[in-house]
């Protein structure tokens, strides 16, 4: 049984870690820990229990050495500051008053179109409808409109450029080519294609641009006519 | 907060009283069957065995395996009874020669088995 509750403990460390590790994308709504849990309950408890050549304290022991690591964890949790950050992560402020932060969605292992997603989610469509977006340590995404942020986002917003590289079925819809596109970058100081963090265009021209390291940038496109 | 300390002091106290109980009674019940099997391999190599003590080992295995099977898997207590049977066996037809080395691999099962749920970092890993 001893053996038990070291293995059990190694492999709840271990799977925590890699939970960490990953980043908020892998946890969905849960804490990395409570997350762990869930993984590796089930089969704790269904081994012994399916397996007749497995003794069930096998299986008790197992289950309560996860129960006592919970209820470590959650003091720990609840009692050192530190210790909270360690075991849940921090909040990552991921856009902020001068755009999208990259370093905070690279260090949750996210990129410009799961921030786009997660906005949409939450009924934002247009990346300067947001003042602050940020991640919740258990993966939770949240977001603080602009004051009437209805009015800017009149069009479906679609990603021209991410991450110095083009989408090449928007640009198709936006019935423009690359070549179009560089020279509003250009106008704009964008020079190289791979300093543009993202590039988005909505059906009326509208456009918002951040280069990576930089604020970013609304303008429009003075289009004739609006595209969808 | 008290009662999240106390019942993690709790689960480790009961986790760590069930481990070292394990151990003991694991131990402690392979030395006394090892010891049933010892005299039984002297008789065996004097030739002044019968059935009957092959039976009495049983006997004993029998009562130890019952709460056996609480703590350790059923397969390597399979593996004691079929050796054991075996031996019994030969012992029953006066192949006391061919008894032998069923009594040496049970006495070798007996020696190793509890040393499989020691705390040691190869039973860990």
């Amino acid at each position: 049984m001893g053996l038990i509750f070291i293995r059990t403990v190694i492999i709840f460390i271990t799977l925590f870690f890699v939970m960490r590790l990953m980043g908020k994308r892998q946890i969905g709504e849960m804490q990395p820990y409570e997350f762990v849990i869930t993984l590796i309950i089930a089969d704790l408890a269904c081994i012994p229990m399916a397996d007749t050549s497995t003794p069930l304290l096998y299986g008790v022991i197992a289950i309560l050495t996860v129960y006592f690591l919970h209820q470590i964890v959650c003091v720990l949790d609840l009692s050192f500051q530190s210790a909270k950050t360690v075991l849940s992560g921090r909040t990552s402020v991921v856009i902020n008053k001068n755009g999208i932060d990259d370093s905070q969605l690279k260090a949750n292992n996210l990129n410009v179109s799961d921030l786009i997603q997660s906005l949409r989610s939450q009924g934002y469509f247009s990346l300067d409808a947001v003042d602050y977006a940020l991640y919740e340590s258990e993966g939770n995404f949240s977001a603080l409109p602009k004051k009437d942020y209805e009015k800017l986002q009149t069009s479906l917003p679609v990603l021209i450029v991410e991450e110095g590289k083009f989408d090449e079925h928007n640009v198709e819809l936006s019935k423009r080519d690359e070549h179009y596109f560089l020279g509003v970058l250009k106008d704009h100081g964008c020079d190289e294609l791979k300093k543009v963090l993202v590039f988005t265009v909505d059906g009326t021209g509208k456009s918002y641009l951040q280069v990576k390291g930089e604020k970013y940038e609304v303008f429009n496109l003075n289009w004739e006519e609006a595209l969808w | 907060m008290i009662r999240t300390i106390a019942s993690i002091f709790i689960t480790l106290g009961l986790i760590l009283g069930v481990s070292f109980y394990e151990i003991h009674y694991v131990q402690t019940t392979f030395q006394t069957f090892e010891t049933a099997l010892r005299s039984l391999k002297d008789k065996t190599e004097h030739g002044t065995v019968n059935y009957g003590d092959g039976l009495a080992v049983r006997e004993l295995w029998d009562t130890k395996k019952m709460v056996m099977h609480v703590w350790i898997p059923h397969i390597p207590l399979q593996e004691i009874d079929y050796q054991l049977d075996e031996a019994i066996g030969y012992l029953y037809v006066e192949e006391y020669s061919s008894a032998l080395p069923k009594i040496e691999v049970l006495i070798g099962l007996s020696e190793n088995l509890p040393k499989g749920y020691t705390f040691h970092v190869g039973n860990i890993l």
